[in-house]
């Protein structure tokens, strides 16, 4: 598809014989669009920073759109209008694994590359030839599932690997979060003396949050620790902590590390905030698709990093960099 | 519409005793919920729910945020609208709070820094209201149209301010009232009730409660009464707006930074609390004390079902399955009570 839209624009310059060339040898700069899961968050933010300087390295210009809120009903219509201006890729982190598929078919039949970030469609699994959502060409992301466990070995170690602990999380359905709550679970499977008490969902709501907290501490007195699988589940449950007068005493392990995290960490409130890199994550999407439009090859999925953040690093310049910026 | 009234209302006088228990029915039915949570919790692991001194006190204020927004969404929907953009107003304040607390305290010091920063978001919260008002009152624009605009005003603007993120704020006053208590009471509770008892007081007592059924009874008489209807709702919509910036302010506090979207998910939750309160959303009826019993009726659903260790999606059915009952049983007491049934 790409290539008949090239052959079209390289047959205008009389080069019909070099229609299989990379765009780039037709000294055409790219273009890039990067579809965030919503606009108004400081990782999608941060990754936007990444993937600019990615863009100015390279010399590809960046297009940043998004829809307010992470819903499919919302981000399919800027995804449309994204398609109608026909970038040469579009960078995305889809809101469902299912409901975008359809949608980023169009923007390949219209032969504009797709990689997806921080999110996935279908499994997750690209270019397999099985199923009807492996044509992205590359999921750029933390691996999630690896974000859980981690978050999982540093609760573990707080609470002195023993007592009862949950997952405080967003709602059931979102690929990222669904992955941390297994992978802390999966983890905690290591570790005997800790039990995994039920999952309480919030809505994305730190005042329902920290309500859950209270009511699963008023029913389990022994409460060691819980996993925010987000930041407003963190914070929420934070403050559930600080209300049942247990600061201290129930370890809080936060997943997301935005600036205001540091307050946070540095009061006690949250004891560790696992934090994603973003940044990574935009950079090496603008890279991984610059190298795909000038004919590389590109690995499917490319894993990005953690870092565990506690009151003791945080100032720690090699450690605050990974902060979310805004 | 009179009509209606006065056959139900004979109808309510020959059956006095289900009329009575009608009017209680919001009461019986949050009496009802502890009930059965008490018993599932003593015949399934051996505890007491009521009898638990923590889980009143974290009931109660889980309950704050979303009951501030909804004593003021009240008065709102007794006067036959409702206000939308209640969610973004409390937002919106709880970034101008996080924002000026900032600025101010190190320069005037922790007790004024906040009370500035208190007056300032009081403030920026009553600009959406000032402007629902004028563009119902004045425009005519349909509240559900006027304040959904204003909801995505408020919404974009609270975000540019806060720069896509949550602000974090450290003022040792603002955290007091936050997360502080008093004679064992939650500090948020108490200024909570004090809200409670003045907004009471102002829809029960005072002229303005009046005008405000009045006009959300029956408009044109309100208009033919000489009531200033244009000027009672203006006030209605500012009156709303800034019970949301109070429940920002009180949010900032609580988690220590101000969020945009700090009462987005709580709309649905506290217009909920309102009708189950037995409010109608076609106006005229409804009351404070109502509203009270509502936002503890989906705050004790809530708490319980965690506490009584319901699966999560249960407890979403369990939710949505209450807030009907709540509101078929309100619509047979409108039937024996006399008011009028929401067709």
């Amino acid at each position: 598809m790409k290539r008949r839209t090239l052959g079209a624009a390289l047959a205008a310059l009389g080069l019909a014989a070099l229609a299989t060339a990379p765009a780039q040898a037709a000294g055409k700069k790219l273009t890039i669009a990067l579809i965030p899961g919503l606009t108004t968050d400081a990782f999608y933010i941060t990754m936007h920073k990444g993937a600019q300087a990615a863009a100015d390295a390279l010399g590809d210009t960046l297009v940043f759109q998004g829809a307010p809120e992470f819903n499919a009903v919302l981000q399919v219509p800027v995804l449309d209008a994204v398609i109608a201006r026909h970038p040469d890729a579009i960078l995305i982190a889809p809101t469902d694994k299912v409901q975008l598929i359809q949608p980023l078919k169009k923007a390949i039949d219209a032969g504009i590359k797709v990689i997806t970030v921080d999110t996935f469609i279908g499994t997750g699994k690209y270019q397999t030839g099985s199923g009807d959502a492996d044509f992205p060409l590359s999921y750029v992301a933390s691996d999630n599932i690896l974000g859980g466990q981690i978050a999982a070995r540093a609760l573990a170690k707080a609470i002195g690997d023993k007592g009862k602990v949950y997952v405080s999380n967003v709602k059931p359905g979102v690929s990222t979060t669904d992955q941390r709550e297994e992978g802390f679970k999966e983890e905690m499977k290591n570790h005997p003396g800790i039990t995994v008490l039920t999952t309480q969902f919030n809505d994305d709501d730190a005042n329902k949050a920290a309500s859950q907290l209270q009511s699963v501490l008023a029913r389990n007195p022994d409460l060691a620790g819980v996993f925010g699988a987000n930041l407003f589940s963190a914070l929420g449950a934070a403050n559930g902590v600080k209300q049942a007068g247990k600061a201290g005493a129930i370890k809080v392990a936060a997943f997301d590390a935005p600036k205001s995290i540091v307050e946070q960490l540095k009061s006690g409130l949250v004891d560790m905030a696992i934090a994603q890199h973003p940044s990574e994550i935009g950079y090496f999407g603008v890279v991984a698709a610059h190298a795909a439009l000038t004919g590389h090859s590109i690995p499917t999925a490319i894993g990005t990093g953690f870092t565990v953040i506690t009151k003791d690093n945080v100032d720690d310049p090699n450690v605050s960099r990974f902060l979310y910026s805004d | 519409m009179s009509t209606t009234a006065t056959v139900a209302a004979r109808q309510s006088s020959r059956v006095p005793l289900l009329a009575a228990l009608a009017a209680a029915r919001a009461w019986l039915f949050l009496i009802v919920l502890i009930t059965v949570f008490e018993i599932w919790a003593r015949v399934s692991f051996g505890a007491s729910f009521v009898g638990n001194l923590f889980n009143l006190r974290s009931v109660a204020v889980f309950a704050v945020a979303p009951l501030l927004l909804a004593i003021g969404q009240t008065f709102v929907i007794i006067s036959g609208g409702i206000d939308l953009s209640v969610g973004f107003t409390m937002g919106l304040a709880a970034i101008v709070l996080a924002h000026t607390v900032n600025l101010a305290t190190p320069a005037l010091g922790t007790g004024a820094g906040l009370l500035v920063g208190v007056a300032v978001a009081v403030l920026a919260s009553m600009i959406p209201g000032v402007v629902n008002g004028l563009l119902i009152a004045r425009l005519r624009v349909p509240p559900f149209i006027g304040t959904l605009g204003m909801y995505g005003v408020a919404r974009g603007v609270a975000f540019l301010l806060a720069g896509g993120t949550t602000v974090p704020v450290s003022n040792a006053a603002l955290n007091y009232i936050g997360n502080g208590q008093l004679a064992g009471f939650p500090v948020v509770v108490l200024l909570t009730v004090l809200a409670l008892l003045v907004l009471h007081y102002l829809l029960s007592q005072s002229k303005f409660g009046q005008y405000t059924y009045a006009v959300g009874g029956n408009r044109a008489a309100a208009v033919r009464a000489g009531i200033n209807v244009r000027s009672v709702t203006i006030r209605l919509y500012v009156l709303s707006a800034v019970c949301a910036g109070i429940g920002g302010i009180l949010y900032t506090g609580r988690f220590s930074a101000g969020a945009a979207q700090a009462g987005e998910p709580l709309l649905l939750d506290s217009i909920a609390a309102v009708v189950i309160g037995g409010a109608s959303l076609f106006g005229g009826s409804g009351t404070i004390v109502g509203t009270l019993i509502g936002a503890l009726i989906v705050a004790v659903i809530q708490y319980g079902l965690v506490f009584i260790n319901v699966e999560p999606f249960w407890q979403f059915v369990a939710v949505g399955v209450v807030i009907i009952i709540s509101v078929l049983v309100d619509q047979s007491q409108r039937r024996l009570g006399g008011g009028r049934v929401d067709e």
